[in-house]
């Protein structure tokens, strides 16, 4: 049996600040494992980011219930859920995924100093992973400083330098070159296959979704097709 | 630890608008610089005000004879001994008395040849007289020479009156404890002036001796002791009151209850200018505080969306600002200080002369820097420059980071 590293059960999200409510996901079920690379593609509005917030507790479903490596979500406050997202998840996003006024190896930094890991430690360790990703050439320059992809590769090295149980990352190709996109995706495969690091992305992108493992299709906030919702997982 | 990586963050971010922020610390700079100097300069009224109650003969504490203060005359008197000294009492050491004065002041009537006048009679010693106005004031011909001196010196404006020049006689009339009218003539020493014309015009001085002659008594109508130190009068009025027991024992301020409630109104004024100040300068700081952390809502939004715990993204901005506070206040309160020590032996102002003398002040200001005032100009301005950013920032926390990331 192979574990889960995501698990959602029944995930419903209305957005109801609208007069007319927007049901974003209908009763979800659906299930991550380990090593696994998800890709969430799907219509513009069909929930893809929605659910891949809820998987990373950036957002809580009305219904349903969902857990990330065995911690069920539902009862964490928002506090909890932060050090959850800390600990267990790394996070790329479509754009402004690093803080300006910190170079790229600050950036890679910061994330350790808010686990609370030594200055020594955190500097060999960012510098290890700008160094395997190829980037240690540009460690010193920040955001500004640096090309979009680039921009998200550092973005990448970040999310993955903590050993999170869980990438996702929402759109990351959308404001890069296909050349740019491929490094990033090659980039992405290297960590998945090679470090095992579970990973879920949601996209537009073909590039991205013919990478990927996994391919789940969303439409009206419901799962249309799940590669491999009856598939077994590729390491089981 | 923590601590140390939000202060970095702030300090970096505090470069990152190199321009908006020295404008920003340019302004608080200059609010804070300009409140601490407006301040010196109420306070330096209020003390001037204070001062020149005191000055006007009644001392910070006065003994006078019950009934004194409704009808002023020689029957409301009492005696004082020739050597009575008040830093004798229990628990008034010299260095806390300036100095003290005893005067008989009546009633009478001034007569030249050609005018009268009803004016108050004052005999004074004149070598107590350092502790008022009397001691001080600019005389035409000559001063008193002592308590026996038969001479008088009368005001610039009532001499024009009663058309007296120095040298020339006057007869001044003023009734005894007996009721009975005692006359008598004197040569006029001086003519004095002062800032106050209705003042030239009450008081005529001679010495104590002579009055006391003239009515045919060794009693005194007040006694007026001047402390080196406000807080030094409660102690003496205290000590005072024992031994003068049956006697008024008063502090200027119910001598002279409107400059007192002058000068208490200004300790009001001071809070008051400071809000209308820093409200009027700091609109635009706020604001700028305000935009700096508003624009900053989506990098707020990721840091949390990663992990950063919100009181910590929270702390972090409220810290930048702090940064940017703490330097404008500082660096306010030095350019207060800087421009202050030139002028801090006094201001003339001589081209608000009538406006200023109206409200019992002199030509030269004096301002007065008092650490107490400084310290709630940067106490509140810290309050002010925290409410400015951490306001803005609470409210981001509350949208929660996926929100704040889509700004
Ligand atoms: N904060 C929100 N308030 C209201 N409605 C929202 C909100 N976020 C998303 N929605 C709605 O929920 C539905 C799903 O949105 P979601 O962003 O998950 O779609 P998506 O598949 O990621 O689309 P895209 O490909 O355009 O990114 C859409 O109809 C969207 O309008
Ligand atoms: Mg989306």
């Amino acid at each position: 049996m192979s574990e889960e590293v995501v698990q959602c059960q029944g995930v419903t999200r209305v957005y109801a600040d609208d007069a007319v409510p927007v049901h974003a996901l209908r009763g979800v079920d659906f299930a991550v494992h380990k090593g696994d690379w998800v890709s969430l593609a799907g219509p513009s509005g069909s929930g893809k980011s929605t659910l891949l917030h809820i998987i990373g507790g950036l957002d809580r479903p009305n219904d349903g219930s969902v857990s990330v490596d065995g911690e069920d979500l539902g009862p964490l406050s928002e506090a909890q859920l932060s050090d959850l997202r800390l600990r267990k998840i790394g996070f790329v996003f479509q754009a402004y995924n690093l803080i300006p006024v910190l170079t790229a190896v600050e950036n890679v930094e910061f994330i350790m100093q808010l686990q609370g890991v030594g200055a020594s430690e955190r500097r060999d360790r960012a510098l290890e992973i700008l160094d395997r990703l190829g980037l240690d050439d540009i460690g010193d320059r920040r955001p500004g400083e640096l090309s979009g992809g680039q921009q998200q590769r550092v973005a990448v090295a970040r999310a993955v330098v903590t050993d999170p149980v869980l990438l996702l990352a929402d759109e990351p190709s959308a404001n890069l070159d296909t050349a740019t996109t491929k490094e990033l995706l090659e980039l992405l495969r290297n960590i998945n296959e090679n470090h095992g690091v579970t990973i879920v992305t949601a996209t537009h992108d073909p590039m991205v979704m013919g990478y990927a493992k996994r391919p789940v299709n969303l439409r009206d906030g419901a799962i249309e097709s799940d590669a491999g919702a009856t598939a077994p997982s590729p390491d089981a | 630890m923590k601590l140390r990586l939000l202060v970095q963050l702030g300090w970096r971010n505090l470069w990152r608008h190199k321009r908006r922020n020295g404008i920003l610390l340019g302004g608080i700079t200059f609010a804070v610089a300009s409140v601490v100097l407006a301040n010196s300069f109420i306070r330096g009224m209020q003390v001037q005000m204070a001062d020149n109650a005191v000055d006007l003969m009644n001392g910070h504490v006065k003994i006078l004879a019950p009934g004194y203060l409704d009808d002023p005359g020689i029957a409301q008197s009492f005696e004082v001994a020739q050597d009575w000294q008040p830093d004798a009492l229990d628990g008034i050491t010299p260095d806390m008395v300036a100095g003290w004065a005893s005067r008989v002041r009546v009633p009478a009537v001034i007569m030249s040849e050609r005018e009268t006048r009803g004016i108050q009679l004052v005999g004074i010693d004149p070598a107590s007289e350092n502790i008022s106005f009397v001691g001080k004031l600019a005389v035409e011909g000559e001063g008193l020479a002592d308590a026996a001196d038969r001479r008088v010196i009368v005001g610039a404006g009532l001499a024009e009156q009663i058309e007296t020049l120095v040298g020339r006689r006057i007869v001044l009339i003023t009734q005894g404890a007996d009721g009975r009218n005692r006359e008598a003539g004197y040569r006029v020493a001086g003519i004095y002036r002062t800032d106050s014309s209705s003042l030239e015009k009450i008081f005529v001085f001679t010495g104590r001796d002579t009055v006391q002659n003239l009515l045919e008594t060794n009693v005194v109508t007040e006694l007026s002791v001047r402390v080196t130190e406000e807080r030094f009068g409660p102690p003496l009025l205290q000590r005072l009151a024992n031994v003068f027991s049956g006697l008024d024992v008063m502090t200027w301020q119910e001598l002279d209850p409107t400059a007192a409630a002058m000068t208490a109104i200004i300790d009001v004024a001071i809070l008051v200018y400071f809000f209308i100040m820093m409200g009027a300068l700091s609109f635009g700081l706020v604001n700028s505080l305000v935009t700096a952390v508003m624009e900053r809502t989506r990098e707020m939004g990721m840091m949390r969306a990663i992990g950063m715990r919100p009181r910590s993204v929270l702390l972090q901005v409220v810290l930048e600002s702090t940064l940017i506070m703490g330097a404008g206040i500082a660096g306010g309160v030095l350019l207060g200080v800087l421009v202050y020590l030139p002028i801090a032996d006094g201001v003339d102002l001589a081209a608000f002369d009538e406006a200023l003398s109206t409200f019992g002040l002199s030509n030269v200001l004096v301002p007065q820097l008092i650490a107490q005032d400084v310290i709630l100009v940067v106490v509140l301005s810290l309050i002010l420059g925290f409410v400015a950013s951490a306001s803005p920032a609470v409210r981001c926390m509350k949208m929660g980071p996926l929100e704040a990331m889509r700004r």
